[in-house]
C-alpha cells in the first residue's frame, strides 16, 4: 500500500517546492494537491490521504483552522504546517493540535524530521 | 554527607561571626564579603544533596547579601533576618546528623524564610527580581555553574512529529553542560522501543534568558528554566562556568610523550607476534597476539588524540584583551569603535591561541588607523559616528577562520598600485595588470606600508608580511578582502589543533635542514680513522656493526663535511640502518611541518617545510627517499 | 550508511538520523554489537543518543563536533557508568 502525501498550498511554486523536498526524501510516496483549504476536504473525501503538509497562509480558511479540522477527523495523521511567520499564539495552537512546524521556505533538511517522523508512524499498527 | 556535616558547621560559624560584626559596622565591606562567601558556598553544597528548602533559603540570603555588597543600604531588620537563617540551618544541622533528613516542616519554613529575605531585598532600582525556585532537582553535576539550567522533557511521540531533541538542545546557544537521562526506567531491553522518547535533557545555557527561550519556542510546553545565579565572588563575570582543572602545561607535554613512547613501544608486539607465528604450535598464539595489538593500536590511537585535545583551549581570554587595547588605541586616534566579539567558545590549540595575540593586535591597529575613517567623513558618507570592528571566530572542518572586519571606507586599492610602483615592488605595467585581489596581495609584501603619513600607532617597519609569516608559522594562512566604502576583513585560516612533528636541525656547510626525529636512532661522533673505504663507499664500525656512511651534505648538494670529526644520524632506512654525517646538530624542536606546495612539490626527498621563528624556511628531509 | 558494523564495532559515521535508531538497537539488542565508535559522528539524532543511553554500549574515539565531544559524550559516559553499576 502506497503512502499519499497532500499538499495544500495556494501557491503552485510552493507546491512544486514542497513536493520535490518530499520526493527526494521519500520517492515512494503518492503527491496530491489543493489549493486551498476546501479543496483539500474534497481531496481527502474522495481518496485515503496518510500525511499533510498545509501551508498558513492560505485565502479562506487558514493552516491552522485546517488542520485542527483535520486531527479532530483523523487523531493520528501527520500533519506539518508550513509557516515563515511563527507567533507564540500559532505555535500554541499547533501544538495542541500535535502539528509540527515546518519553516517555510520549505527545503529538504527543514522537512527532513517531518518527514522521517511520519514514515515511521505510518509502519505502525494503525488504530 | 559527613563531609557537608562538617564543612556545613564552620560556614555557619563563620557567617554568624561575620553577621556579629555587620551588626556593629554594617559598612564593613570585609565582614560582608566573608559572610557573602559563606552563605554561598553553604548554598552550594546544598545543591549536592537533596535539600531543597535550605537551598532556597540561602539563596535568598545570598541575594540579600549580594544586593549589600552593591551598595544597597542594609535594610532594616535585615542582619536580623540572615542570623535567623544561619541559626535555622544550624538547627537543621543537628536534624540531618540525627535523621539523615531535614524536618517534615522544613519546606515550609524555607518559604517563610526566603519570603522574608526576598522582601528586604526588593531594590526600587531593580523591582523585576522574582524568586527563581527551581521546580525540579538541579543535577549535582551543574553546581556551582551561572546561566539559565534548562529542563527538557520531550513528548514520547515527539520522534514522529520530527523532533529532535538533542538538535534543539544542540542548537542552544552557550551551552556550558549538558546531561541526558532516562523519564522512566528503561524496563527490558528486549522490549525496548527505539521511536518512543524517553529522555528527560537538562542543560545550563550562560546566553540570556530571552535567547535560550527562543531556542526552545517550538516545544514551550515541553521546557522549563531555572537561573542559577551561583555568582562566585572570585569570578564575578560567570568564567567559572567551565568546568576545568588546572594543569601544569609541562605535565601535559610529559604525557604527550609519554603517548608517543607507547605509540613505538606497542610497535614491537608486530613483530612478536610474527615471531610466535613462525613456532611450531604458536600459530593460534600469534593470532591471539594480533588481536590484543589491534586493539592495542586503537586505545592507544584513542590516548594520543585524547592527549593532544588537552592542548585545546578557548579563545575567549585571548579575545578578552581586545576590548580595552581598540579603546586605547581609537582614543589615542581621536575615533570611537565598538568591538564586537563572537566565538570565542571555540577551542584551539594552545600554541594558535599563543601565537595570535601581536597578529591580532596588528590588524586590529591597521584597521582602527587606516580603516576606520574619522567621524566627520563617517557622517557624510552616512554611517554611525562610531566605528565598529567585529572580532569573530567561527571552527570549520578542522579550521577556526577568525575575521577582523572593520566598517570603514575599505582599501584604496588605487593608492596600493602607487605605493608600489614608487617603492619599487614591480613596475607600472604590472601593477596596473594585477586585478584587485592581486592588488590586495601586495600589502604582504615586505617593507609594503600604505598610509603615506606613517603614524605613531601603526609604527614603521612592521607590515602585513610580518602578520603572514606568524599566520604562517602558525600553520595557517591569511588574507584580506575589501569593499570599497564599506570596509576591509582580515581573515586568518588556522588549524584547530595543531599536528607538532618533532625534528632534529642540523647544518651541513651554512645550510640547515630538518630531519623527522622518529627516524633517528641515534647520533654519534665519527673521526677519519674510524671510517672504511668499501667498494664505491664508505662505512664506520657502531659498536659491533659496520654500517654504510652517507654524506648528508653530499647528498643535498652542499658538499661533504670536511672535518677530521664528524657528528653521525644514525637512521634507519628501509629497515637498515645507515649513517649520514653532517656538520652540527643544531637543535631539536617541535615544528608544524607543512607538506610541499607549489614551485616544490616535486623536489625528492622533501616531505614539508616548517618556518623557523627569524622567518627562513626549513626544508625537512625524507632521508629513505635521499638514499633511494 | 551512518551505521556501519565492523566485526563487533558499530561505527557511527556522519549525520545520524532518526531512522538509524531502529538498527543500532537491533544490532545492540542481539549482542552482535557491544561497542560504538563515534570518530566520525558528526550528528546525532536524539533517538540514536537514546539507544545509547539505553544499551550502554562501551563507547570509543571522539568526535570532532564541539556539542558531541564535550557535551554529549560526557554524560552518555557518565549515565553509562550508572547504568553499569546498576545492571551488576
Amino acid at each position: 500500500m502506497t503512502t499519499t502525501v497532500l499538499i495544500v498550498d495556494d501557491s503552485k511554486l510552493a507546491r512544486i517546492v514542497i513536493g520535490k523536498a518530499v520526493s527526494s526524501l521519500q520517492p515512494g510516496w503518492t503527491r496530491v494537491e489543493a489549493g486551498n483549504a476546501d479543496e483539500a476536504i474534497t481531496v481527502i473525501d474522495a481518496r485515503p490521504v496518510d500525511v499533510v503538509i498545509l501551508d498558513y497562509n492560505m485565502p479562506g480558511r487558514d493552516g491552522i483552522a485546517l488542520a485542527e479540522e483535520l486531527r479532530a477527523r483523523f487523531p493520528a495523521m501527520p500533519i506539518a504546517l508550513a509557516t515563515a511567520n511563527v507567533q507564540d499564539e500559532i505555535v500554541a495552537r499547533a501544538r495542541s493540535a500535535d502539528v509540527t512546524f515546518v519553516v517555510k521556505p520549505v527545503t529538504e533538511e527543514g522537512i527532513r524530521g517531518f518527514v522521517s517522523g511520519a514514515a515511521l508512524r505510518l509502519r505502525l499498527p494503525q488504530p | 554527607m559527613a563531609q557537608f556535616l562538617v564543612e556545613g558547621r564552620e560556614l555557619v560559624a563563620e557567617a554568624g561571626r561575620e553577621l556579629s560584626v555587620l551588626a556593629q559596622r554594617p559598612e564593613d565591606a570585609v565582614a560582608l564579603d566573608g559572610c557573602f562567601r559563606a552563605i554561598h558556598t553553604l548554598k552550594g553544597s546544598t545543591g549536592l544533596f537533596d535539600l531543597q528548602p535550605m537551598g532556597l533559603m540561602l539563596h535568598a540570603a545570598e541575594d540579600l547579601l549580594s544586593a549589600m555588597r552593591e551598595g544597597q543600604p542594609a535594610a532594616t531588620g535585615g542582619f536580623e533576618a540572615l542570623l535567623d537563617v544561619v541559626d535555622q540551618v544550624d538547627r537543621w544541622l543537628d536534624t540531618l546528623e540525627r535523621d539523615g533528613a531535614l524536618p517534615s516542616g522544613a519546606a515550609s519554613v524555607g518559604r517563610a524564610a526566603e519570603r522574608r529575605l526576598r522582601d528586604l531585598t526588593s531594590d526600587p532600582a531593580s523591582p523585576g527580581r522574582k524568586p527563581d525556585a527551581p521546580g525540579w532537582h538541579i543535577p549535582p553535576e551543574f553546581a556551582g555553574l551561572v546561566g539559565t539550567a534548562i529542563r527538557y522533557t520531550p513528548r514520547a511521540d515527539c520522534y514522529f512529529s520530527g523532533d529532535d531533541p538533542l538538535a534543539i538542545i544542540a542548537a542552544t546557544p552557550g551551552l556550558t553542560a549538558l546531561r541526558l537521562s532516562p523519564r522512566e526506567a528503561w524496563g527490558p531491553l528486549d522490549h525496548y522501543d527505539p521511536f518512543a522518547c524517553n529522555l528527560v535533557i537538562e542543560a545550563v545555557s550562560t546566553a540570556d534568558r530571552a535567547t535560550v527561550e527562543a531556542a526552545f519556542r517550538f516545544v514551550a510546553d515541553q521546557v522549563e528554566f531555572v537561573e542559577l545565579t551561583n555568582l562566585d565572588p572570585a569570578a564575578p563575570d560567570g568564567t567559572a562556568a567551565r568546568r576545568t582543572l588546572r594543569v601544569d602545561a609541562a605535565r601535559v607535554d610529559r604525557l604527550a610523550d609519554l603517548a608517543d613512547d607507547l605509540v613505538i613501544a606497542k610497535g614491537g608486539l608486530a613483530e612478536l607476534a610474527a615471531q610466535a607465528e613462525t613456532l611450531p604450535g604458536g600459530h593460534a598464539l600469534g593470532q591471539a597476539l594480533r588481536g590484543r595489538q589491534a586493539q592495542l593500536d586503537r586505545l592507544v590511537g584513542d590516548l594520543h588524540a585524547t592527549v593532544g585535545r588537552v592542548r585545546l583551549v578557548p579563545l575567549s581570554p585571548l579575545f578578552a584583551r581586545f576590548p580595552r587595547l581598540a579603546r586605547d588605541i581609537a582614543r589615542s586616534l581621536g575615533k570611537s569603535v565598538t568591538l564586537e566579539i563572537e566565538g570565542g567558545e571555540i577551542e584551539v590549540d594552545k600554541t594558535v591561541v599563543d601565537g595570535l595575540f601581536d597578529p591580532l593586535l596588528h590588524v586590529l591597529r591597521n584597521a582602527l588607523d587606516h580603516g576606520i575613517e574619522p567621524a566627520e567623513l563617517r557622517r557624510a558618507a552616512g554611517k554611525p559616528d562610531a566605528g565598529n570592528i567585529r572580532l569573530t571566530a567561527r571552527a570549520s572542518a578542522g579550521h577556526v577562520v577568525i575575521e577582523v572586519a572593520d566598517d570603514g571606507a575599505g582599501i584604496d586599492i588605487g593608492h596600493i598600485r602607487e605605493v608600489a610602483v614608487t617603492r619599487g615592488i614591480l613596475g607600472r605595467e604590472a601593477a596596473d595588470a594585477l586585478d584587485d585581489a592581486a592588488a590586495i596581495e601586495l600589502i604582504f609584501t615586505p617593507g609594503f606600508s600604505t598610509a603615506s603619513t606613517v603614524s605613531e600607532v601603526s609604527g614603521r617597519g612592521v607590515g602585513m608580511d610580518v602578520v603572514r609569516s606568524a599566520a604562517a608559522r602558525l600553520g595557517g594562512r591569511v588574507t584580506v578582502e575589501s569593499l570599497a566604502g564599506q570596509g576591509a576583513t582580515a581573515r586568518f585560516v588556522l588549524p584547530l589543533a595543531m599536528v607538532l612533528t618533532r625534528i632534529m636541525v642540523v647544518a651541513c656547510g651554512s645550510e640547515r635542514y630538518g630531519l623527522a626525529l622518529d627516524a633517528v636512532v641515534q647520533t654519534t661522533r665519527v673521526t677519519s680513522d674510524d671510517i672504511i673505504p668499501i667498494r664505491d663507499g664508505r662505512a664506520f664500525q657502531l659498536r659491533d656493526q659496520a654500517l654504510p656512511l652517507v654524506s648528508l651534505g653530499g647528498l643535498v648538494g652542499t658538499g661533504e663535511e670536511a672535518r677530521a670529526s664528524r657528528r653521525v644520524i644514525v637512521a634507519k632506512v628501509r629497515g637498515e640502518l645507515v649513517g649520514f654525517s653532517v656538520d652540527a646538530i643544531v637543535e631539536r624542536m617541535d615544528a608544524v611541518v607543512r607538506p610541499m606546495n607549489g614551485l616544490l612539490s616535486g623536489a625528492p626527498g622533501v616531505t614539508g617545510t616548517t618556518l623557523l621563528s627569524d622567518g627562513t624556511v626549513l626544508m625537512i628531509l625524507d632521508l629513505a627517499e635521499l638514499v633511494a | 550508511m551512518t551505521v556501519v558494523l565492523d566485526g563487533s564495532v558499530v561505527r557511527l559515521q556522519g549525520l545520524c538520523r532518526v531512522e538509524d535508531a531502529e538498527p543500532l538497537a537491533a544490532l545492540l539488542q542481539s549482542g552482535e554489537a557491544a561497542t560504538i565508535e563515534l570518530s566520525d559522528c558528526e550528528a546525532m539524532h536524539g533517538a540514536v543518543a537514546q539507544v545509547i543511553l539505553a544499551f550502554a554500549p562501551v563507547l570509543t574515539g571522539t568526535p570532532a563536533v564541539f556539542f558531541l565531544r564535550n557535551l554529549l559524550l560526557p554524560t552518555l559516559a557518565a549515565e553509562r557508568q550508572l547504568r553499569r553499576l546498576k545492571l551488576k
